[in-house]
């Protein structure tokens, strides 16, 4: 027998963004063991930041240097830094980086928006002592360092099973974070518990996609599954469900109707930024998965996709509208409206070739940056009970604060799509590659439901200037210097998408290949 | 022959660059834009000299306007082009951020920034104690600002930004007074239509992108012949429907006479002598589109006709100053909509008639303006009469516009309307009885219900308000001079401008919308003229002969068709079964399926008996099984789905 | 009917039992440990198949992280121990669902690989599996290292409580 095992080649720079993620958060864990309690904090926030900051300049080197079809897989071929990749691996750690400073600030309320410890009965005397006075738990940046690798490998993985094990490596982390919140705890772990349950089912439908997958390709590296789709002997409806399956495993990462269900409980109850995160981060993640498993595993050589998806994406779009109308709690009209921004997304992936690629890459980006800075605002607007999310008590705020009401006004118009924000030109380039892409029907239902949302929106834009404030309207928190950076970071880039987004596109639209 | 020329009828449409002082023509949008930015973020340190800034601001785009104006005269083929920069580049994505400057958009830029000059001079004085005063100019600077976008823009999704731009300073100076709901309903209410517009819009711009490639004027008018007519119909009619949801038009007109809701007639007078604008605009700008098939003509000319009869019908039924204006606005605008389905030689007619309405609709708002800030903003014309003695240069000019606006010659309106009329009785065919009938029918109701309106208002017995009805005492007073100047000025433009249009104008605008046509209307020419004057003095005398003595002060029980006139025609009620109520109950249905899961659904009242203590346990709206269970059945209909398809396929 | 077969159908039977006494306990801790049960006789059924990998990984993932961290949030969130009645569902829809997705997916199975022959995976598979695992599986091996660590940490945060002063 042969004594010798042949180590696979390995392109450290290609893996190093990961390994430095990675490397970081276990030097987290060693953090929370070795550093004293009052300087855990600031320690673990300069780490992780550095850390995305490190990551950021080893994808913009690699981009630099140049992907080409030689040199994108790596590691036996379990992953493809290709041109999309690392479009996304740096989108993610740039709205990553941007998160990280919510998650980071701890000026708004003593010790932050986490609990500091989460063993404690909800409710005990324990509990209103530590909610008063304890500073929140260090040990969410090493798990948003565990989330946001497993992200980067997620978007480049090439096999079916790096991306399962990536998936859950992203996941197990987000299901930790939202049960964290600082204050209505109970609304926080059920939110966790029914992320982590929904999660697992949605994973099961994965796995066994994979083996349907398996069954009928005898692979699971997307090259060969490609190759083997037309030349394969089995049933072909084995193809079909498990291509079916994997789908229904990574629509519920995206919130798409139906298996959006989690998403208004799980973006209310876990922690403002958290949310956040998961808003921008898991979404661009997700759609990343979702683009490279429909685009190079199973790309529409023989047979189609695309009238199922777009149904869902009707749907998606659809539903997240109507619903968002009748919300009355502002996070649930934001994971809402978050699930109508799937659709179009959807609508933009069905576009298909580098247009429609290219699409959902600057829509990840522009919804991104302004959901981030939405729930950057929503972490200022608080009373004595943490924030006021409740749509009522927002009433007048343009009377009180004009400034923030302004800039989330500004931040509502552009999720409505109206020029010269981000919004206009994401759903633009979305639409007009799906009007490319012959899926003329996709942007009718696109733009009926993008009128509809934008009535929630006007609501509370309504709501905020033309009543008048009540005794119980909250009062605006003065930001802390991270919240304001990631706030006006997301305004500004909001609004420089929409002026002149040419550079982003441009970007995107080099961006727009996979390497099969 | 280099250029091929595609479509036979018309030439190529070329623009040349622009050059000289006319590159400098972003400034006409930049001028005002900087002054809302301005005005908007300075804070309470500008409320001083802030509504000024917003005056010279127009004033200056005014002048500016004016002097391009010039230099265009002397170019050779008086349109020209400025690509400021590359908007999105990318792929078979090409906007520009580009301008153009032509006769059509000329004469709105001075349109424009000339009327709301004077609306901003006016409005210094009628807004002088208002608190809100620099925030009310900044957003009226905005407005400007995008107006002059949407007419200046080279292609249609620069039109599209101004579009929403307007819609989006309309919607704010509507709900500008905040404490009153009536206000936000209305502002909501407009949102809602305009954004069915604005949707029909979008997918016209979508469809020309998909079916042309371009969104650029240049390229849309020079491809357009090599469509289908199917495709052109379903381009134009999109584009109609967003000119309906903009300019009020049959059948999405009722937001506009609730846009009155507004603080001022000043606010009021964007939406009737320049915003509702756009949707004319619109059609005229795209008269390659619209003249390429006849099908969609007759469309836009039913909708215009449609519309003007619904406006004066409603117009005679109601007693609220502002509504009454509103009403005859819909009405007007439905004559210019005729014009411009009509085709050929009517363009022009149309955009001579929405010039002169610019000037004698902004005459009698800014004139009920007046009425209303002497006489404690009262508004209903049944509480007026007698004025005339109070306020003698309200009543003058407001006359003037009376006149005009009924076509009585000299008077703008006589020389705008009149070809309209004659235009309709040209159309080939029985059509053009129908419509010329319905344009000759709309001239003698306006001439009563306008009439009415001038008779209760400013003659009559007085039947003020007093304050032994427990109401106010009325102290009528002439207006200061801010604001009877602009009113002096909008009455001599009023008389004159009809005049001076009617030749000069058409040929300045032939480059865009092609040579005047000889009209052969099925009746003579004179005839026909001789027709709608006699209609319009006997429909002034009927109201005079009615309405000279005043008139009651609370509604009258009244037959079926004026109860109908008062109640908008019923066409309030049309919308709500319709659209509003299935609305409502396909949200609840989602809602509850949402909220409880498939499960929920199966079990139904089982489960709202038996939860029990269950329910009292759960914080939120959903059971995670009943989450999985909706996810299982999703999960089997994706499958099914994905299994159909495919067999479908092979089958 | 070899031994195998025997072992196969044992396993079997074990996993489907765990598999109902896990939804039809009446104590939620006791149906995280059948859930235990349950998944170790699928990774008993994963080696006596011959595929070690899978066995490892399930055992690794499933046994190790995931139905445990379960049962952390089960007992931090002071679930009752002991008999939760409203733990009950109606017992017809459920059967109903149960077998229609089992049968169906039996149904497909079988037909998809019913009548495929794999060749019986030689000896020595420790060796097989070090080498798959440091060649071709050696990124996600990696990074179901990660995932442990991830869930330790989780686990931590969750269950962690320090003595108040």
């Amino acid at each position: 027998m042969g004594d010798t095992i042949s180590f696979p080649h390995l392109d450290y720079a290609a893996l190093w963004p990961m390994l430095i993620l990675f490397g970081a958060a276990c030097v987290g864990v060693l953090v929370e063991a070795f550093v004293p309690k009052a300087w855990r904090n600031t320690v673990q926030l300069v780490l992780s930041l550095l850390a995305m900051g490190a990551a950021l300049v080893m994808v913009i080197k690699r981009a630099a240097a140049g992907v080409t079809a030689a040199n994108a897989h790596t590691a036996s071929d379990a992953i493809s830094i290709d041109k999309a990749g690392l479009f996304l691996q740096g989108a993610l750690l740039v709205l990553g980086i941007v998160s990280l400073l919510l998650i980071g600030e701890r000026t708004l309320e003593t010790g932050g928006p986490f609990v500091a410890q989460a063993a404690i009965t909800v409710g005990s005397e324990a509990d209103r002592r530590q909610a008063a006075r304890e500073s929140g738990a260090t040990e969410v940046y090493p798990l948003a360092l565990f989330a946001l690798a497993g992200m980067l490998l997620f978007v480049t993985a090439n096999d079916l099973l790096v991306m399962f094990v990536a998936l859950e490596v992203f996941s197990l982390p987000l299901y930790l974070l939202c049960a964290l919140a600082r204050r209505k705890r109970l609304l926080s772990q059920e939110a966790a518990v029914k992320y982590f349950l929904l999660g697992a089912f949605a994973s099961a439908f994965f796995l066994f996609g994979v083996a349907m997958v398996y069954g009928f390709a005898n692979a699971v590296d997307f090259n060969s599954i490609h190759a083997n789709i037309s030349t394969s002997d089995k049933p072909f409806a084995l193809l079909l469900i498990g291509l079916a399956m994997l789908a229904i495993g990574l629509l519920f990462k995206v919130a798409a109707v139906p298996f959006h269900v989690w998403t208004p409980d799980v973006y209310q109850g876990a922690p403002t930024p958290v949310t956040a995160f998961m808003a921008a981060c898991t979404k661009a993640a997700a759609f990343g998965g979702l683009a490279r498993v429909l685009y190079v595993g199973f790309d529409r050589s023989n047979w189609n996709f695309t009238p199922v998806l777009g149904v869902i994406a009707v749907l998606t779009m659809l539903v997240g509208a109507v619903l968002a109308v009748t919300q009355t709690d502002l996070k649930r009209l934001l994971a809402y409206s978050s699930v109508a921004n799937a659709g179009y997304l959807l609508v933009g992936v069905l576009g298909g070739g580098a247009a429609g690629l290219s699409s959902m890459l600057f829509y990840l980006v522009a919804y991104g940056f302004a959901i981030i800075a939405a729930f950057a605002l929503l972490t200022l607007v608080r009373d004595a009970d943490g924030e006021a999310t409740h749509l009522s008590r927002w009433a007048g705020l343009g009377r009180r604060s004009p400034f923030f009401a302004s800039v989330f006004t500004f931040l509502l118009l552009a999720f409505a799509g109206l020029p010269l924000t981000s919004g206009f030109t994401a759903k633009f380039a979305v639409f007009g590659a799906a009007i490319g892409g012959g899926q003329t029907w996709l942007v009718l239902f696109g733009v009926l439901s993008s009128i509809i949302l934008a009535f929630p929106y006007l609501r509370v834009i309504v709501m905020m200037w033309l009543s008048e404030p009540g005794d119980t309207t909250p009062s605006v928190s003065i930001p802390g210097a991270l919240t304001s950076a990631a706030l006006m970071v997301g305004v500004l880039v909001t609004l420089l998408l929409g002026v002149a987004p040419s550079s982003l596109l441009d970007l995107a639209n080099n961006a727009a290949s996979f390497v099969r | 022959m280099v250029a091929t020329l595609i479509n036979e009828q018309a030439e190529a449409v070329v623009y040349a660059p622009a050059t000289g002082l006319l590159s400098y023509m972003w400034l006409l949008i930049a001028i005002p834009a900087v002054s809302a930015l301005i005005l908007l973020l300075a804070g309470k340190a500008a409320n001083r000299w802030g509504h000024w800034l917003g005056v010279a601001s127009v004033l200056a785009s005014f002048v500016l306007g004016l002097t391009l104006f010039f230099q265009l005269r002397n170019l050779e083929n008086r349109s020209v082009v400025e690509n400021l920069y590359s908007f999105i580049p990318v792929g078979n994505l090409r906007v520009d951020f580009g301008l153009l400057f032509d006769p059509l958009a000329a004469c709105f830029v001075l349109l424009i920034t000339g009327v709301g000059f004077l609306i901003h001079l006016y409005a210094t004085g009628y807004m002088a104690h208002d608190e809100g005063r620099r925030r009310f100019f900044g957003y009226f600077n905005l407005f400007i600002a995008a107006m002059l976008l949407l007419v200046l823009g080279n292609n249609y999704v620069m039109l599209y930004f101004g579009w929403e731009g307007v819609g989006l300073a309309s919607y704010l100076l509507i709900s500008f007074w905040y404490g009153r709901p009536a206000a936000a309903t209305a502002g909501k209410k407009a949102f809602l239509m305009n954004r069915v517009g604005d949707a029909g819009l979008v997918l016209g711009i979508f469809l020309m992108f998909a079916w042309l490639g371009s969104t650029n004027y240049e390229v849309v008018f020079n491809n357009i012949g090599t469509l289908g007519s199917t495709t052109v119909l379903l381009i134009g009619l999109a584009l109609l429907a967003g000119a309906c949801g903009k300019s009020g038009q049959f059948p999405l007109q009722a937001w506009l006479p609730d846009a009155m809701e507004g603080p001022t007639p000043v606010s009021a007078l964007i939406h009737a002598a320049t915003m509702v604008t756009a949707g004319v605009y619109l059609i005229a700008r795209s008269n390659p589109i619209f003249s390429e098939n006849t099908t969609l003509q007759t469309v836009v000319v039913s909708v215009g006709a449609i519309t003007l009869l619904l406006g004066c019908i409603i117009g005679t039924a109601k007693d609220d100053i502002k509504r009454v204006l509103a009403w005859s606005t819909v009405s007007q605008i439905g004559y210019m909509f005729l014009g411009v389905g009509l085709g050929g030689g009517a363009y022009a007619l149309a955009i001579i008639h929405l010039l002169a309405h610019g000037f004698f609709k902004a005459n009698m708002f800014l004139g009920a303006g007046s009425v209303m800030h002497g006489m404690n903003d009262q508004v209903d014309i049944r509480r007026f009469g007698g004025l005339y003695k109070y306020m003698r240069i309200t009543w003058l000019t407001f006359m003037m516009g009376w006149l005009a606006i009924i076509g009585i010659p000299p008077l703008s309106g006589f020389f705008t309307k009149e070809p309209i009329i004659v235009a309709a009785f040209s159309r080939p065919g029985w059509t053009g009885w129908l419509f010329g009938l319905a344009a000759l029918l709309g001239a003698g109701l306006t001439a009563f219900y306008m009439t009415r309106l001038f008779i209760l208002t400013f003659h009559g017995p007085k039947r003020w308000t007093t304050a032994k009805e427990g109401l106010v005492d009325q102290h009528p007073h002439e207006s200061p001079a801010v604001m009877t100047i602009p009113l002096i000025l909008l009455a001599l433009g009023s008389i004159v401008a009809g005049g001076l249009m009617v030749t000069s104008v058409p040929q300045w605008l032939e480059p865009v919308l092609g040579p005047e046509t000889a009209e052969h209307p099925k009746i003579a020419h004179g005839a026909l003229t001789a027709l709608s004057l006699v209609l319009t003095v006997a429909g002034a005398g009927l109201a005079y002969a009615l309405f000279r003595k005043g008139t009651a002060l609370t509604p009258q029980p009244a037959g079926v068709l004026v109860t109908a006139a008062r109640n908008n025609l019923y066409t309030d009620a049309f919308n709500e079964a319709v659209f509003e109520k299935p609305g409502n109950w396909l949200t609840r249905l989602l809602v509850f399926v949402d909220n409880k899961g498939v499960d929920g659904l199966v079990n139904g009242l089982a489960a709202a008996v038996g939860g029990g203590s269950g329910r009292l346990r759960r914080l939120q709206t959903g059971f995670v099984r009943s989450y999985a269970l909706s996810m299982l059945v999703g999960g089997v209909l994706v499958l099914g789905a994905f299994l159909a398809v495919q067999l479908g396929w092979m089958g | 009917m070899t031994l195998l077969d025997v072992a196969l159908a044992v396993a079997g039977l074990l996993a489907v039992a765990g598999g109902v006494a896990v939804v039809s306990t009446k104590q939620l801790v006791r149906a995280g440990l059948w859930l235990v049960v349950a998944l170790g006789a699928v990774a008993v059924e994963f080696l006596l198949l011959g595929a070690e990998f899978a066995a490892w990984v399930q055992v690794l993932i499933y046994v190790g992280a995931v139905v445990v961290l379960l049962l952390f949030a089960v007992m931090l969130t002071r679930a009752p121990i002991g008999p939760s009645p409203d733990l009950d569902r109606p017992l017809l829809p459920a059967l109903l669902v149960g077998a229609a997705a089992g049968l169906g997916l039996a149904g497909l199975f079988a037909a998809a690989f019913g009548r495929l022959t794999v060749p019986a995976p030689g000896a020595g598979t420790a060796q097989k599996l070090g080498t798959a695992i440091f060649d071709d599986w050696v990124l996600p091996f990696e990074v179901l290292s990660v995932l442990l660590l991830a869930a330790l940490v989780g686990a931590i945060v969750l269950s962690r409580r320090e003595s108040t002063r």
